[in-house]
């Protein structure tokens, strides 16, 4: 069954060349789509060089979630998907998991460990896994690398495209839209290397107050506003929001801490304002957590 | 693979549907009909399971138009694609004679063509929409509001997405203007006179949002802001800019104010009202200039008598 590859580049072309052979290596019945979303450089040159890929050249520039639609469209595979152009594909690690979706007819997604590489450090991620239902799972934090996944294009028809509106948590809430319908299946093991932004290198983490805004409005208008939450009971959506609040004022504020070792006093004091509006109550349970752990910690010596 | 697709998204209206898909079927010869199904609550999936030769698309979680449309496009297998909604009708022959249009002028990104307006028993009411003639650059009438096409007289090349980018989901009720400039910006436009569809006007009591109109106008007003960002735009001099903004404002002015008159005819003040207040905040100076109330007071004694 044909898989589609689908990356979407932007001013990047040094990246770029690099993350296309790792994705021609990860599996034997591809398609590579690579989309470049209005690049200004010699991004265009340097993908007509390349033999063996469709490429699709946007005029005006989409962000990332609309460039990955055009890639849809522009893509005929029965599985997708998605890398960025810095992020590599592990060899032959798309083959395992495609043989995983044709013996399991039901399952709309699998995706699979990350290899997270800072600047120094190197860690794989997600460490727990989670199979099956994973919809009341998923609302509550992303442990989806999005390159990781493969999903069944078929999946589409039933839940909608990516949301253009969502930058950087398209790809989240698309998973959790997916597995809100299907069963999802976690490959245990790194399927692709991830390169961690640091702050400084603009690639989008520094927007972390803008993303977890757009987080809770999205977790509140749309998340359990599906017919799979709106099925539960009140009680399964409180604990889903305390659960997720507590972990976007966590990320909000571990970001910060980020920003103030790279000295951006500005990003991290735009960090610190949205935790008060997201969740003082979440952040009340944390310091709350944190001192109780230290207390007991006391007790200890 | 047939050379034109149709998308006719729909929500909860089993008892229009067949006959839009059956103006579809009559459109043209060689068409792809594609009913994208938003999550409806009601009997449509039954009804539409009864219909023939039709690819139908069942989305579990609505999306709204705009994001039914682009699960449509993704479903298409054609170069070409129409729109149409659940309640309009394609006249016969007209997806034949725009596509043949399309592809003898490669260069085109959109043709489009006039439309015959009905009532909500889909009788004819005698008028006709005709966008302004010609074949060319419509970019600057298509972003100042001064080009009236509706999604139902449009073929589009779908190539036209793969630059621009898909609908933006986000923009209820003016996606279908958003996209059409957006393409109109890179590629020239090709006009018809000839009508090729029929569109079936709201009422007030319709509930299908002629109430709203200020509401929408208002709505695009502000996004026009952010079409505004576009190089075509940001290349042109900051006069040129100050100038189409204002033409903009004006031209949605008197709309509102004109279409408060005939909101008063239909007895509907509450709408009238909202359209006055509009106007007003848009251009108190415009709003009230003797020729605008001149007008105004023209159209309400022609009410009368």
């Amino acid at each position: 069954m044909l898989t589609s590859i689908i990356i979407t580049t932007h001013n990047r072309p040094h990246l770029l060349a690099r993350a296309i052979e790792s994705a021609r290596l990860a599996g034997t019945a591809i398609e590579l789509i690579v989309v470049d979303d209005a690049s200004a450089d010699e991004t265009a040159s340097v993908c007509r060089a390349l033999p063996g890929i469709k490429y699709v050249r946007l005029e005006r520039n989409q962000q990332v979630a609309g460039a990955r639609n055009i890639g849809l469209l522009a893509s005929s595979g029965r599985y997708v998907t998605f890398l960025d152009d810095d992020d590599l594909r592990l060899p032959r690690s798309l083959d395992e998991q495609v043989q995983l979706l044709d013996t399991n007819e039901q399952a709309g997604l699998v995706y699979g460990q990350a290899v997270v590489r800072d600047d120094s450090t190197e860690r794989v991620y997600p460490l727990c896994w989670v199979q099956g239902d994973v919809f009341w799972k998923l609302v509550v934090q992303n442990f989806v690398p999005c390159g990781s996944v493969v999903f069944r294009r078929s999946c589409l028809d039933r839940v909608g495209l990516l949301d253009s509106y969502l930058a950087g948590l398209d790809d989240w809430d698309l998973w959790v839209r997916i597995a809100s319908l299907y069963p999802v299946i976690a490959l245990e093991k790194p399927v692709m290397i991830w390169r961690r932004s640091t702050p400084v290198s603009e690639q989008g983490t520094s927007l972390a107050a803008s993303i977890v805004s757009r987080a809770v409005q999205q977790f509140q208008s749309s998340w359990m506003k599906l017919p799979r939450a709106v099925s539960g009971t009140a009680e399964m959506r409180r604990i889903a929001w305390q659960q997720f609040s507590a972990n976007m004022a966590a990320h909000l504020i571990w970001e910060t801490i980020r920003s103030l070792n790279h000295r951006d006093a500005w990003q991290a004091a735009r960090n610190i304002s949205t935790v008060g509006r997201v969740g003082p109550v979440a952040v009340a349970r944390l310091v709350k957590q944190h001192l109780q752990l230290r207390t007991s910690e006391r007790n200890v010596f | 693979m047939p050379r034109t697709s149709i998308i006719i998204p729909t929500f909860n209206r089993p008892q229009l549907l067949p006959r839009a898909v059956e103006s579809a079927r009559a459109a043209g010869k060689d068409v792809e009909i594609i009913v994208v199904d938003d999550a409806s609550v009601d009997e449509t999936a039954s009804v539409c399971s009864e219909l023939n030769g039709v690819k139908y698309i069942r989305l579990e979680h609505n999306q709204g138009v705009a994001g039914a449309r682009n699960v449509g496009i993704l479903a298409s297998t054609s170069e070409y694609i129409a729109f149409l909604d659940d309640d309009d009708l394609r006249l016969p022959g007209s997806l034949d004679q725009q596509s043949e249009l399309l592809a003898a002028n490669p260069d085109i990104g959109f043709v489009c063509g006039a439309m015959l307006l009905a009532d909500q028993e889909y009788t004819l009411t005698g008028d006709i929409s005709v966008p302004p003639q010609g074949h060319g650059d419509r970019f600057w009438e298509l972003l100042e509001l001064d080009f009236p096409v509706m999604p139902l007289c449009v073929l589009i090349r779908k190539e036209c997405f793969m630059k621009v980018g898909l609908l933006n989901s986000r923009l209820r009720g003016i996606d279908d203007w958003d996209i059409l400039v957006r393409i109109a910006e890179l590629y020239p436009v090709l006009v018809l006179a000839d009508p090729v569809g029929i569109y079936r006007q709201p009422t007030v009591s319709s509930g299908q949002g002629s109430s709203s109109q200020a509401s929408q106008l208002y709505h695009a007003l502000a996004h026009q802001r952010q079409l505004f960002q576009l190089p075509r735009v940001q290349l042109a001099t900051r006069a040129q800019r100050r100038r189409a903004r204002r033409r903009t404002v004006n031209r949605v002015a008197d709309t509102l104010l004109w279409n408060a008159a005939g909101l008063v005819r239909e007895r509907a003040f509450n709408s009238a009202v909202t359209n006055v207040i509009t106007a007003l905040r848009l251009n108190p100076l415009r709003a009230l200039r003797p020729h605008a109330l001149k007008k105004l007071d023209q159209l309400l004694v022609g009410a009368r008598f």
